[in-house]
């Protein structure tokens, strides 16, 4: 319930402050996660990165570990399955929004079954890797998926 | 989430709000004209040394809401571990998202895109019910809830109430 003592230092690590919260942006490299083991394969030539439709921060702001994290989750949401609304019952309402999901509405489809508009949990994926209606990290849930395939 | 969508989704709670009023708050703006910065007033919940207050706070919601969360602080003087003097209210799912590499919370007691005035609202009104002293706000606060919660605690708490009692029917 409380833990605001705890925030400072956990926050920090979070790639995707906009510049409102950009105090803690001169946050020294070892407070960073280590790099991941294949950053060389995927480190990224965008040079201009849009952490939100209002937000851009260029490139040469981000550190070398941040523009990795942001390709490889940019990656891994790319990799969530979408698809055009037809009108089914199971999923009527995209949380995030609040509005019902209209004919030709396009939406992601989360491993856990979770629906939402592109746009909506798009942007939600790039600030937290989990499914803001059971929490599941999605990250975990892709894994699996790759493993029984 | 551009500020047009923000502005919606707000607005679409205030209408819910008005129309189905939630037991133990209720909900506006602060100023007709700016719909991310609402008031509310928290009626002290039943059966606790809250009880019979109505404690005013308010929400200021950022452009990005509901991706990030708002910041929530009473105006009303209330003395409770988890609320600083200043008002700020620290509990954990008003903490930005993010991926917590360390663990220390899990994301599912941190902020969430699907929580609206409402849900706030009944985390706010449990953290009264049942402050949580691992991590408090108020250190002498929590101090005395553990230590003295019968005497200096009860003591500042009911003078909140008082006081709160003669703002609401200022
Ligand atoms: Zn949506
Ligand atoms: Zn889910």
């Amino acid at each position: 319930m409380g833990n605001c003592l705890q925030t400072s230092t956990s926050d920090d690590i979070n790639l995707l402050r906009d510049s409102e919260s950009s105090n803690t942006r001169d946050t020294s490299p070892e407070q960073l996660d280590p790099p991941p083991p294949y950053q060389e394969a995927v480190r990224p030539t965008v040079p201009v990165y849009h952490t939100a439709p209002n937000v851009t921060r260029p490139a040469t702001q981000l550190t070398e570990e941040e523009q990795v994290r942001i390709a490889q989750r940019i990656g891994l949401i790319q990799h969530l399955p979408t698809g055009i609304y037809d009108g089914s019952k199971k999923n009527r309402e995209c949380v995030i929004c609040m509005y019902e999901f209209q004919y030709g509405d396009t939406v992601r489809f989360l491993p856990c079954m979770h629906t939402y508009h592109t746009h909506c949990i798009d942007d939600w994926l790039m600030r937290s890797f989990t499914c803001p209606s059971c929490m599941e990290p999605v990250d975990a849930a892709l894994l699996t998926t790759y493993e029984t395939n | 989430m551009t500020e047009a969508q923000s502005a919606l989704l707000l607005r679409k709670q205030l209408a819910e709000l008005k129309k189905n009023p939630s037991e133990g708050f209720s909900a506006g703006l602060i100023d007709d004209n700016d719909i991310y910065k609402w008031e509310v007033l928290i009626i002290g919940p039943p059966d606790t040394l809250y009880e019979g207050g109505f404690f005013k706070a308010h929400l200021y919601f950022p452009r990005e809401y509901p991706l990030r969360p708002p910041k929530l602080k009473f105006i009303s003087d209330i003395w409770h571990p988890n609320i600083e003097k200043n008002g700020d209210v620290c509990i954990s799912i008003l903490h930005e998202p993010g991926d917590d590499k360390y663990g220390y919370e899990k994301a599912s007691e941190r902020w969430l895109p699907i929580h609206t005035v409402e849900t706030i609202m009944i985390s706010v009104i449990s953290m009264l019910a049942d402050p949580n002293d691992e991590s408090p706000a108020n250190v002498d606060s929590a101090k005395e809830w553990r230590e003295d919660y019968n005497g200096e605690f009860k003591r500042k708490v009911q003078m909140s109430v008082r006081k709160s009692q003669e703002e609401a029917w200022d």
